[in-house]
Order: C-alpha cells, then structure tokens, then sequence
C-alpha cells in the first residue's frame, strides 16, 4: 500500500503529488532551499496536512503506535534536550521493532563502543549514525533520512551507503541528499524539487542521463559511468 | 557521595521535629499529655510534614516546568503561578472573604496556567523564552494589581496579605495536609504513569512526536496537573520561591542523568531542602523567619550563578 501525498502546497512547496508503493524507495533531491526538508516534514505529519494518506488512511487520523509504526523521520541533527540521557536510553525510546536488538543496530552502524555515551558529548557524525541507528530500531514501513551522510567521513559514509543500498532493510527509505554519487550508487527512483516543484520524478537512470544533467544543474553535473561527479 | 547525601536527608527528616524556640525532653515526649507531646504532634510534626511536602511539590513541579518549556530557568515560581495565587489571596482577603482564600489562591494559580497556555498555543508551544518572559511580564503585573490591593486595604488586611507574599509554614492541621499529601501522590502517580511519553519529551517535542506522542496534549496535561499540586501547596503556605529551580539543578549535577530518573529524587530532597530551609527559619531567628525569605535568600544567588554558568 503506497505513501500518498496530494497536491500539497504551503509557502515553500507547491502542487505537491505523487506517491510511493511500499517497499520501493525514493531519493529526493534540490538545491538549498528547494524544499526538500519541508517536504519530509510534511510527510511524516510534524507539519500538519490533510495531504498525506497512508495505505488509503489520511495521516491525521493516525494516532499513537499505529501513527509511529507508519512513518519515521530522521533529521540530519540530533537535537536533544536532556544533558544526561545516554545513547542506548535514546535508541530504547524508539525501539518499537523488538525482533532488532539495541546492541545489534548498533552493531551494524559500527558505533557498539558508543552505548553508554552521553548523547550530548556525540560529534555530529557520531550522532548521525546514532540517529540511523534509531531508525532501524524504530522500523516504520516509510523513513525519511535528512541528509543521513552530511557530516560522515568517507568510511563512515561506506558504511551508511550499505545500510541503505540493503533492500532487506527498512521497508521503504525516501533519502534526502546532496551527494549525487550517493543518490546515483543507490539507485533509487529520484525525485528532483526546485524552488518548491517538482522539477523530476522518474528513474535513477533517466535523471543521471547527461542531457538530463545538463538542464538541472547547468552542465555542472558530469556522469562519467562509474561515478557522477561535480565539476569545480 | 549520592548515599551519604541520602542518609544525612534521612536523619535530617526524623531529627527535624525535635528542634524549635523550646526544647522537648525525651522522657516528657512520651507522656501523651504532657505539654511537650502536644507541641510536638500538634506543631512539630505537621509543620515538618507540610514542610516536606510542599518543597516536594515545589521541586518536582519545576523539574516538570523546566522540561516541558525547554527552559532551566522555568519554573511554575517564575511563571507567575505563584503571584497569580498571591494576587487572589489578597482579592480574598479585601473582599472579606479571608476564610476562602486558599479557594481563591488555587483559581489564581490556574488561571496563570491558562493565560501561559493561551500564549504558549500562539508560539505552537516551540518558544520557551518568550514564554518565560511573558511569565515574568505576568509577575509584574501581578505585583502591580498587589499594589492596588494594599492601596485600597486596611491596616489589618495589608498585614495578612503581607504575611502571606512572605510565604509560611504556620497556620496548619491535617486536614490541610491530608490534602496536599493527596495532591502530591496524585502528581506522583501521574508522572509515573507518564515517565516514558516523558523520556521522549527530554529528547525533542519533534522526537517525541514521532514516536506517536501527541506532544501539546502531553505537555498541556503535564502542566495542569503540576499547577493543580502547586497551586494547592501555594494556596497553603504563600509563594516559596526557587525550590523548584535550585533542587532539580542540583540534583542533575549529582546524579547525572536523565532527568526521568530524577523525578522521585526531586520530590524527595525538594521536601527536605524545605523542611532544613524551616528548621534554619526556626533557628535563626527570635522571631521565626517566614520560610519564603530563606529559600529566596539561597535561592536568588543560585538564580544568578545558574545564569552566569548558562553564558559559557
């Protein structure tokens, strides 16, 4: 049953449609600015809308777990208020699929000697990944990721890219990103938001075309087969 | 270090009543109807225990306030829920109506609570300290329609109003304690029943929402029962100020952790703060201390270092 939002429009964002099947996955796309962030709000419901439905159930009349269970969001910063509280307190609030445990998630992020940290003392890289983490742990059908690689070094952002890349993880990932080499490896359908449209929304393949390239980011954008770079 | 501040607490809390203005002889104590056993379960006693509860109201009441605002410096004192009771108190007493006062300070409290949540509404809830400072712009208000009070009082009325901005621990029977003890298991079990929507609150209301929380229903229920139980210790005792912002304080520094943990805990030394603040009240003095003026004295210094630290 897909993620569908409808012709949503606010001061940012614009005519807003298009929806998602379960289990197929979505990168998003867009200058600074463009929207991107205010879309995955909008569809994780933290700005509220009657646009967004859910295997056919408006977003709005979904409460508690069941709302939870639907859709996640994972912002590109951990913003946490209590000086005190530690990385596996964090993960366990969130911990609604319990076939995961808390240890292993961590595992899998390569981040297991972090458990009993401050959540506070973290680095932003660090708690990125605590934060992916989470998502795991949470195990909504739909998570946003914001950004989930921006303050990642290179073996960190390795590590991630394989978290996403794994189908047998998440149900259904809509990735915010930057890193067009990311969003090319990964593969997954793109949508592209300029200045609040939709600017594109179809295949990896037909969006990294070069021809494509070339009308969206100003012949700044090279496809070279194995990677796609930018051109300085 | 946490267990010896524990065992001082406790000894502090069972010695407490056997200090004061007279001395109490063990032997005489025990007679039932020696002068010493009545001053002891007629004053010591319930004094010690209003004492305990208020401070653990006041306390927790601030640790709930300082989360739910997103603010170290928030607390249902700050916030103006304390003057809103103060205000009415003097409302009643003008309009010769001395003997409700308590009724009235506790509508005082909460209608503070209700004009904080009509203005919170407006922020989405999200702006703390604009929230703070309207509490505080409240305060001020507040102090002024007290002026009008006074000005328009009696000799006599002007002195009960006084007696009570000062905050006191004096006029008290069980039935009164009977109340505040229900008001305080009540806020207890609340936040018992409500520790893990909380825990998520201590993350980020964005967080909390995620995990299914419905954030403004939690924090609007948070609030009003932490303002139902202050407002009741208030109407009791007068304004106590800066229990609910010096205990949770120290208390994170003590414990260092998260702050769910430390809700038993801020009750707990918030009481026995409050009954020391009395016993020094008690002591000090030839003519006791209204108990408001010591907690401000350790209170408003600790205001300011809390600030100072913040800057860094």
């Amino acid at each position: 049953m897909p993620l569908h939002i409808t012709d949503y429009s606010d001061e940012i964002l614009h005519n807003i449609s298009f929806e998602l099947e379960a289990g197929s996955h979505l990168c998003i796309l867009g200058a600074n600015g463009a929207g991107k962030t205010t879309l995955a709000k909008v569809l994780c419901g933290l700005i509220d809308s009657d646009a967004v439905t859910i295997d056919g159930k408006s977003l709005r009349h979904l409460h508690g777990t069941a709302r939870a269970k639907a859709v996640n969001y994972i912002p590109s910063k951990l913003e946490i208020f209590d000086a005190h509280m530690r990385v596996e307190e964090l993960l366990a609030l969130s911990h609604f699929d319990t076939a995961l445990h808390i240890g292993d998630a961590l595992e899998r992020l390569q981040i297991a000697h972090l458990h009993d940290h401050p959540c506070q003392t973290l680095s932003s890289g660090e708690s990125q990944l605590v934060l992916s983490a989470s998502a795991l742990l949470h195990g909504a059908r739909y998570t946003l990721f914001d950004e989930p690689t921006a303050n990642l070094d290179p073996m960190r952002m390795r590590t991630l890219f394989h978290l996403l890349a794994d189908d047998a993880v998440l149900q259904s990932k809509i990735v915010i990103t930057h890193n067009l080499e990311l969003a090319y490896k990964l593969g997954f359908d793109i949508l592209y938001l300029e200045e609040g449209r939709i600017r594109f929304h179809g295949s990896a393949e037909r969006f990294f075309a070069q021809s494509q390239l070339d009308t969206l980011y100003h012949s700044s954008v090279k496809n070279l087969g194995d990677h796609v770079v930018v051109s300085l | 270090m946490k267990t010896l501040v524990l065992l001082a607490s406790l000894s502090l809390l069972v010695a407490a009543p056997f200090f004061g203005q007279i001395d109490l002889p063990l032997d005489e104590l025990l007679q039932p109807h020696s002068m010493a056993h009545q001053v002891f379960m007629q004053i010591r006693l319930p004094r010690v225990l209003l004492a305990f509860l208020v401070g653990g109201i006041l306390s927790l009441g601030g640790l709930v306030f300082q989360v739910v605002f997103r603010n170290p410096m928030s607390t249902p004192y700050t916030l103006g829920v304390a003057s809103g009771a103060t205000l009415f108190t003097a409302i009643a007493i003008i309009a010769g109506l001395g003997a409700y006062s308590p009724l009235f300070a506790f509508v005082g409290a909460m209608m503070t609570v209700l004009i904080l949540f009509a203005v919170a509404s407006r922020f989405g809830g999200y702006d703390p300290t604009a929230l703070l400072l309207v509490g505080i712009a409240l305060g001020f208000f507040y102090a002024a329609a007290l002026m009008v009070m006074y000005a328009l009082s009696t000799l006599q009325e002007s002195y009960e109003i006084l007696r009570f901005t000062m905050g006191s621990l004096d006029i008290v029977g069980f039935g009164q304690i009977g109340i505040l003890a229900a008001a305080a298991a009540l806020l207890l079990l609340m936040m018992r029943y409500y520790k893990e929507a909380f825990k998520a609150l201590l993350v980020s209301y964005e967080f909390a929402f995620l995990q299914g929380i419905h954030v403004k229903k939690l924090s609007y229920t948070l609030l009003f029962a932490v303002s139902v139980a202050v407002g009741a210790a208030v109407s009791l005792t007068g304004p106590i100020g800066f229990v609910g912002l010096i205990i949770p304080h120290m208390l994170a520094t003590l414990y260092r952790q998260s702050a769910e943990k430390l809700l038993v805990p801020s009750f707990f030394y918030g009481g026995v703060f409050l009954v020391l603040c009395d016993l020094i009240a008690r002591s000090l003095a030839d003519a006791t201390l209204p108990i408001g003026v010591v907690t401000s004295f350790v209170g408003a210094p600790f205001f300011i270092y809390l600030l100072l630290r913040k800057r860094k």
